[in-house]
């Protein structure tokens, strides 16, 4: 599981649902959520988890997007598999593994090197721990 | 409103065990006890019917119930108690069963029309399945019109269908006449589909409170679906990590990558989380055999 350190900035809800966002290294970050397990409140410190599975990858982005979340990464190291690849990223000072098809690191000519967006839908996003 | 401060000794062991409850109970409420066996959740019940003697003070209504050395007889306390066995009376028809303890016709039909007896109100128990029984005990119980009505695992003998039908119609008991109710189950979808609230007991002590989602719903972190397993292996497979958990009578897998492949160990207990978007519902296999 990908971790990434960031601040509750605001905490939106409606019945059981819960819309939270943060702030990752001046990058806003949000989650949707099924209420909260957690007591967060804003201001916490929050380490926020992400599977590697789940995040999309694009390289020279344009255009609108649906997906809430984006860090722009660079690329340490891509490892191939027959299948898949596992993409070695840093953002900021966080590394991130990201899981995809060799396919698509291939079509993006991923290198090490290369500057990334990393997607990762709100839906996909969890709090893992809360630091007060 | 009921306020009960209760200690007494659990078991024969005086001095390790002891029931050491407080609580408030709202009036019309529906709540459930729950806990492992031995945790006092049927002394509680006993207590409260007035068939088990303890410490302490309960008040119903503003009404003693226990005070001190005092302690109201049960059959003045205006409470219904249905038990896992049916405890009618045999050379007793359904609707003579009803009237023995209160000979109140219209009450007695009314409560038969709503469990959907009234057509075998001349029937002898002998001749009825055990969800219906179970039904009679039900109406029974409300026949004195209770201030409270105490279940202990009322419906624990009955098969899982029957067992559904039966808590619609403690369900529409509840509704219609709005006794507070508290009934001890290990059930947690009776706990969920019929209390408001949820009192865990373990060793004598209220160990949770709250709401059945509050309590009963297992979560980690802001991960919704949460459930425990063995890790029975981790596998390598091209750049990814196949992580085998079983859970219960199940063998699951969940995909691993490469810094959580490292942090577990084969052989430990884990947790297997994922956020409440991700899992879907299909209809189960099993359900076609049912039906």
């Amino acid at each position: 599981m990908n971790r990434i350190s960031a601040h509750v900035t605001r905490i939106d809800q409606e019945t059981q649902l819960t819309v939270v966002a943060f702030d990752a290294y001046g990058i806003t970050l949000t989650m949707m959520g099924l209420g909260l397990n957690v007591a967060v409140e804003v201001g916490d410190a929050v380490v926020l988890g992400v599977k590697a599975t789940h995040i999309a990858l694009a390289k020279s982005l344009k255009g609108e997007i649906s997906i809430s979340n984006r860090l722009e990464c660079d690329v340490e190291e891509v490892e191939n598999g027959r299948l898949f690849s596992s993409v070695s990223l840093r953002f900021k000072e966080t590394p991130l593994e990201c899981i995809t098809l060799r396919t698509s690191t291939e079509r993006l000519t991923l290198a090490a090197g290369d500057k990334v967006s990393a997607l990762i839908k709100a839906s996909e996003l969890s709090i893992l721990e809360v630091r007060k | 409103m009921i306020n009960l401060t209760v200690k007494k000794p659990l078991g024969m062991s005086k001095e390790s065990l002891r029931l050491d409850v407080s609580m408030t109970i709202e009036p019309q409420s529906f709540v459930a006890l729950a806990g492992s066996s031995g945790s006092g959740k049927t002394t509680l019940l006993r207590i409260l019917a007035g068939l088990e003697h303890s410490e302490g003070e309960i008040t119903v209504d503003g009404l003693p119930w226990l005070h001190g050395k005092k302690s109201l007889p049960p059959q003045k306390r205006g409470i219904g108690f249905v038990f896992q066995d049916y405890a009618l009376f045999e050379n007793m028809s359904v609707e003579q069963n009803l009237l023995y303890v209160n000979d109140d016709r219209a009450h007695a039909a009314v409560l038969l029309e709503l469990t959907g007896l009234l057509e075998l109100k001349r029937r002898y128990p002998a001749t009825l399945s055990g969800g219906q029984k179970q039904r009679v005990a039900l109406c029974r119980a409300l026949m004195n019109r209770p201030k409270l009505l105490l279940l202990d695992e009322p419906l624990s003998a009955l098969d899982p269908q029957m067992r559904i039908k039966l808590q619609h119609d403690i369900l529409t008991l509840h509704k219609a006449f709005k006794t507070t109710t508290i009934m001890v189950s290990h059930d947690p979808s009776e706990i969920y589909r019929l209390s408001q609230r949820v009192i865990v007991l373990e060793q004598g002590h209220i160990v949770s409170d709250g709401t059945p989602a509050e309590v009963l719903l297992h979560a980690s972190g802001s991960q919704k679906f949460t459930v425990e397993g063995e890790l029975l292996d981790i596998i390598k497979a091209d750049v990814i990590y196949i992580a085998v958990v079983a859970i219960g009578q199940q063998i699951v897998e969940v995909v691993l990558d490469r810094e959580e492949a490292t942090r577990f160990d084969v052989g430990e207990t884990v947790q297997v989380a994922t956020k409440a978007f991700a899992p879907s519902l299909m209809h189960s296999r099993k359900k076609k055999h049912l039906l």
